[in-house]
C-alpha cells in the first residue's frame, strides 16, 4: 500500500513536471539580482541584472536591460567605499546613486577599455539604503531608436564575431535583443565564452531571454546565474520590451501572469514582446511552435487585444515575416546555428526601428554572410 | 453476466456436460465443453484460446470475397504438394454427395467452397488421430481458378504429409468424418476427432515464461526481437528485429536530412512523414516484442464479425491543463456504419466554462471488410477520412475551425507472426487546414496547416461472444487537441501518448475510455448504446 502511494506520488510529480516544465525557472527568476555579503544587501529591481560577484568593497553585475535600479543596504559596520562594475552595460551608461531621502551620493567613473563594461567608485552610507540607477542619459526621451534582433548562435559561437562586426557598421543600433539559444549546450563554459566574445566584439550590449538549448544544462541554472532572468520587462525611450521564457514550447502560468501585468502597464504604449519558441510556426506542417496550438492562439490573441506592436522570435533558423493575430511577427534565427537550407537567407539579424509614438516603423533584414 | 439461455437449453447443456465429463480427459480437454463452459452463455466473456480463430499467416485477401474460412498458420512441410496432388477434386458433386448423406450444408461448404465464375477461396478439413493421419481438401472453382487449399494433420505418430495448422471461420465448421471416405483421405483410420484440436493453435506450444517478458522490457525496448528469441521463437524474433531495423533506418533517412537542412520549409513535409513512419515501426516492433511473450498468458482476442450500424455515446471528460481554466466536459458522440462508409460526430462541452469542441466527418473503407460485416476478415483495413472541426474557446477569446483529410490503416499483426495473433498495428497520416479567428478587438486571424500522424499498437477485445471491441496504445502528433503536445526541452515538437479502449459488453451496451498525456492530461469515460447491436 505504501509502495503504491509512493509510486502514485512519484507519478503525480512526473506528470506535474511534464505539464509545467518551466515552473522551476519561473521561481528561480524571482531570485535573480539578490545577494547579501560583506555587509551589503542588494536587490536589483525586477531582476534586470544578475549579481556576478559581491566581495568586500566590490560589486559586479551583468546587466540584462539598458536601465535598471538596485537597492543597496549597507550594514553600519561595513566599509563605505565600493567599486561597482556593470558588464553588458550601455556604452554611455551612467550611475546615479542616492540615499532613500533623495540625497545624491558621490560617484566617480573609472575608465574601462571595453565599451560595454562600466565601472564606478561610489561611497555608500553605512546603515542606510541607497538607490543605484544605471542608465544612459537619454533613456527617458521618446525619440525613435534602432535595435538589433538576433537569435540562435549555438554551435556557431566561434564565428559570432562576424555578426558583431557587421553591427559595428551601424552606429544607430542601441542594443541587441536576443531571442534565445545563445549556446549549443547551455553550460557555464559556453556561456562565459559567449559573454567574452560579446564584450570583445560588440560595441553594444545584448539583452536576452533563454532558449531551449540553455535548458540542456541543469535546466538553465547557469544561464540564470550568468545572464539573468528568462522572463523580464524593461522600458527604453518610451517603448516597453518584454521577453518571456517559452523554451519548452509553452508559457508557464506564473510567467503568463507576469506578462499580463506588463501588457496592462503598456496597454496604451508601444510594446515589443520577444520569446524563443514562437507560439505559431508559419510553416504549420513543421509545427515548430508551441506544444499546444490552443495555448498559442490564446496567447497571441491576448497580445493582440492588449495592443502589442511587434513580436520577435527565434528557434527556427531562418527569417520569416508574418502576422499572428494581426501583430507583425518576425523570426530571426540567423545567429549561425544549422541554417534552414533553400531559404536563401543565411546568417542575419534584424534592424528594427521603433518610435514611442508610432510603434514599429521598420524592420530590415541585415545579411551577415 | 446473467445467462440468457432459456431453461430448456440449460438442461441440455447440463446433459452435455455430463456426457463430456465421462469422456477421457484428453478428449475432454479440447472438446466442445471447453467452448461452452468458457463461453458467454456460462458467465465467461470469451471462448477458449484453442478455438480455431481467423489468424492467417498466409495472408488472406483483404476483401476476400467469399467465405474467408481457413488459412495456414505455420509453415507446411514438404508433403503439402503431395497432399494437394493426391487430393481428388471436390466439386459440386461432392457437395451434393454430402447433402445426400445427410451432412449439413454448412459442413459441406466447409469442404468445398465453390464460386460460380471462377473465384473460390478457403476450404479445409481438420483431422486428428492417434496414428499417422492425412487429410486434404481442395477447391474447385467453376471457371477453373481456385485458392486457399490447406490441410491439418495431427497424430501421435509421425505425420506423413502436410502439417499446416489451420484456422477456421465461424461459417466453416469442421465436420468429423467427412473426409474419412472417398479420395480425400484414403489412408485414414477412423479416429476420434474434435473441433478443438490442439495443433490448431501454435499458442499451445508457447508457455508463458517470465524471463523473456522481463527481457522484452529491458533491454527488449532497445532490442525488439529479444523477448521472442529468448522464448525460442526465432521466426518472430527475426521479423521484429527486421521491423525495428527498418524503423531505425527510416528515422535516419528522414531525421538526418531534417537536421542538416535545418528543418527546411521546402522539404520538411516528406522528411517528417518518413521520420514519423520510422518511429511508428520502431514503436510497433517494441510493443510487438512485449506482446509476443506476454500473449501466452491470456487468450488473444479476435475482431468482431460485425459491429452495430449505430452507436450513441455519452460520458464525462476531464482535462488538466495549467494553461486553461476548463476542466470538466460532457462528452457526446455518435457513430454510424453504412457498409463501406462510417460517419462519426463527437462533441465536448464544458458546461461551466463554455469551451466547445465539435468534430464531424466520415471515413470510406478503401480496403478491407466494413466494420458492420467483417465476414471473417482479420481486421486489416484502410480508410480515407474527412473531418471538420470547430472549437470555441470563450475564455481565451478565439475560435478555430477547419477541415482535415487523411488515410488510416489497421494491420493484423498475425500476418507478421502467429505469435502476435490478437493484436494489430494502426497508423494514420493526413493534414488539416484551420482558421483561427479572434472576435472583438482583433480583426485579423490566422490560417494554419498541420501534419496529422498517429500510430499505435492494439489488441482485439472479445473472442466471438457479445464482447466486441479493441484497445489501443498510441502516439498522436496533433497539437490542436485537448492534450496538445508534450512540453519538452526540444520545444513543442512531440505530440501526445494515449491509451483508449472501446467495447460493447452486451448486445446493446458498452463503454469507451481514454487517457491521454501530452502537455495536458485528459481522461474520458463514456457509455455506449448500440442500436441494432446483435452480434
Amino acid at each position: 500500500m505504501r509502495r503504491a502511494l509512493y509510486l502514485g506520488a512519484a507519478g503525480a510529480l512526473l506528470l506535474s513536471g511534464c505539464m509545467r516544465p518551466a515552473e522551476n525557472r519561473a521561481v528561480r527568476d524571482s531570485r535573480v539580482g539578490r545577494a547579501e555579503s560583506s555587509g551589503l544587501s542588494l536587490e536589483v529591481e525586477d531582476g534586470l541584472a544578475a549579481v556576478r560577484n559581491l566581495a568586500p568593497g566590490a560589486l559586479m553585475l551583468w546587466g540584462n536591460a539598458p536601465v535598471f535600479t538596485a537597492r543597496a543596504t549597507l550594514a553600519a559596520d561595513a566599509p563605505s567605499d565600493w567599486v561597482l562594475t556593470v558588464r553588458n552595460a550601455m556604452p554611455d551608461a551612467e550611475l546615479h546613486a542616492e540615499v532613500d531621502g533623495g540625497e545624491a551620493l558621490p560617484v566617480e567613473p573609472l575608465s574601462q577599455a571595453l565599451p560595454t563594461v562600466k565601472m564606478w567608485r561610489v561611497s555608500l552610507r553605512p546603515g542606510a539604503t541607497a538607490r543605484l540607477t544605471v542608465a544612459p542619459p537619454d533613456w527617458q526621451t521618446r525619440e525613435p531608436f534602432r535595435f538589433a534582433a538576433l537569435a540562435d548562435v549555438q554551435e556557431a559561437l566561434p564565428r559570432v564575431g562576424d555578426i558583431y562586426e557587421r553591427m559595428r557598421r551601424d552606429d544607430s543600433l542601441r542594443f541587441i535583443l536576443f531571442a534565445g539559444d545563445l549556446t549549443e549546450g547551455g553550460s557555464r563554459e559556453e556561456l562565459l565564452e559567449f559573454q567574452e566574445r560579446l564584450e570583445a566584439g560588440s560595441r553594444i550590449p545584448l539583452y536576452a531571454t533563454l532558449g531551449n538549448h540553455e535548458t540542456f544544462a541543469k535546466d538553465a541554472e547557469e544561464y540564470t546565474a550568468l545572464v539573468g532572468r528568462g522572463s523580464q520587462s524593461f522600458t527604453f525611450r518610451g517603448v516597453r520590451f518584454s521577453v518571456v521564457d517559452s523554451s519548452n514550447g509553452t508559457l508557464d502560468p506564473a510567467v503568463e501572469e507576469q506578462l499580463e501585468t506588463w501588457l496592462a502597464a503598456s496597454r496604451d504604449g508601444v510594446h515589443v514582446v520577444a520569446m524563443h519558441v514562437p507560439p505559431q510556426d508559419p510553416v504549420g506542417l513543421r509545427g515548430g511552435g508551441f506544444a499546444s496550438r490552443g495555448e498559442a492562439a490564446g496567447l497571441v490573441g491576448k497580445l493582440a487585444r492588449e495592443g502589442v506592436d511587434l513580436t520577435l522570435y527565434g528557434h527556427i533558423h531562418s527569417y520569416y515575416s508574418f502576422t499572428n493575430a494581426g501583430i507583425p511577427a518576425f523570426i530571426s534565427g540567423g545567429g549561425g546555428a544549422i541554417p534552414e537550407t533553400f531559404d536563401g537567407v543565411g546568417r542575419h539579424y534584424l534592424a528594427v526601428d521603433v518610435d514611442a509614438s508610432e510603434g514599429l516603423r521598420e524592420a530590415s533584414l541585415i545579411r551577415v554572410d | 453476466m446473467v445467462s440468457e439461455l432459456p431453461l430448456r437449453s440449460r438442461w441440455a447443456s447440463l446433459a452435455l456436460m455430463g456426457f463430456l465429463a465421462a469422456l477421457p480427459s484428453v478428449a475432454r480437454a479440447q472438446s466442445a465443453f471447453d467452448l461452452l463452459s468458457a463461453g458467454p452463455e456460462w458467465g465467461g466473456q470469451d471462448v477458449p484460446r484453442d478455438v480455431p480463430v481467423r489468424l492467417p499467416a498466409s495472408v488472406p485477401p483483404i476483401r476476400g470475397g467469399v467465405e474467408q474460412g481457413l488459412a495456414a498458420r505455420s509453415a507446411p512441410v514438404g508433403g503439402m504438394a503431395t497432399v494437394r496432388e493426391g487430393a481428388a477434386s471436390v466439386s459440386r458433386e461432392a457437395g451434393e454427395d454430402g447433402a445426400a448423406r445427410g451432412v449439413p450444408e454448412s459442413e459441406v461448404r466447409a469442404h468445398a467452397a465453390l464460386a460460380g465464375d471462377g473465384a473460390a477461396a478457403g476450404a479445409s478439413t481438420v483431422l486428428a488421430g492417434d496414428v499417422s493421419t492425412a487429410g486434404a481438401e481442395t477447391v474447385r472453382a467453376g471457371g477453373g481458378a481456385a485458392a486457399g487449399a490447406s490441410t491439418v494433420l495431427a497424430g501421435d505418430g509421425a505425420a506423413t504429409t502436410a502439417s499446416t495448422v489451420l484456422a477456421v471461420s465461424d461459417s466453416a465448421e469442421v465436420v468429423p468424418g467427412i473426409s474419412q471416405s472417398g479420395p480425400l483421405a484414403p489412408q485414414m483410420k477412423p479416429a476420434p476427432v474434435s473441433p478443438g484440436l490442439a495443433p490448431l493453435s501454435p499458442m499451445n506450444d508457447r508457455p508463458f515464461k517470465v524471463i523473456p517478458v522481463a527481457a522484452s522490457v529491458l533491454p527488449g525496448l532497445v532490442f525488439h526481437g529479444l523477448g521472442p528469441w529468448l522464448a525460442g521463437d526465432g521466426q518472430t524474433a527475426k521479423r521484429l528485429f527486421a521491423l525495428e531495423g527498418t524503423g531505425l533506418g527510416l528515422i535516419a533517412l528522414g531525421g538526418v536530412p531534417i537536421a542538416f537542412t535545418g528543418a527546411s520549409r521546402r522539404t520538411i513535409a516528406p522528411l517528417y512523414a518518413v521520420t514519423l513512419a520510422g518511429f511508428s515501426l520502431f514503436g510497433v516492433s517494441a510493443l510487438a516484442n512485449l506482446y509476443a511473450v506476454t500473449s501466452p498468458a491470456f487468450d488473444p482476442g479476435v475482431p468482431a464479425s460485425s459491429l452495430p450500424p449505430l452507436e450513441l455515446e455519452m460520458g464525462y471528460q476531464y482535462v488538466s491543463d495549467p494553461s486553461f481554466d476548463y476542466g470538466h466536459f460532457v462528452s457526446l458522440g455518435a457513430l454510424a456504419r453504412l457498409d463501406t462508409v462510417k460517419l462519426e460526430a463527437a462533441a465536448r462541452l464544458s458546461p461551466g466554462e463554455g469551451n466547445t469542441q465539435v468534430r464531424m466527418g466520415g471515413a470510406y473503407r478503401l480496403l478491407g471488410e466494413p466494420e458492420g460485416a467483417r465476414r471473417g476478415s482479420d481486421g486489416t483495413a484502410l480508410d480515407a477520412e474527412l473531418y471538420g472541426l470547430f472549437h470555441r474557446y470563450p475564455t481565451e477569446g478565439f475560435t478555430v475551425a477547419g477541415a482535415e483529410v487523411g488515410l488510416r490503416g489497421r494491420y493484423a499483426m498475425a500476418r507478421v507472426s502467429p505469435a502476435l495473433a490478437g493484436s494489430f498495428a494502426e497508423a494514420s497520416i493526413g493534414t488539416s487546414l484551420q482558421g483561427y479567428s479572434y472576435p472583438g478587438a482583433v480583426n485579423e486571424g490566422n490560417l494554419d496547416e498541420q501534419l496529422l500522424f498517429t500510430f499505435g499498437y492494439g489488441v482485439w477485445l472479445g473472442r466471438g461472444g457479445p464482447v466486441r471491441g479493441d484497445a489501443l496504445l498510441y502516439y498522436d502528433h496533433r497539437k490542436d487537441g485537448f492534450a496538445g503536445g508534450m512540453r519538452t526541452r526540444g520545444g513543442g515538437v512531440v505530440g501526445s501518448f494515449g491509451l483508449r479502449g472501446r467495447a460493447l459488453l452486451m448486445n446493446d451496451w458498452g463503454v469507451a475510455a481514454e487517457v491521454q498525456a501530452g502537455g495536458a492530461i485528459v481522461g474520458r469515460l463514456s457509455l455506449i448504446y448500440a442500436v441494432g447491436g446483435e452480434s
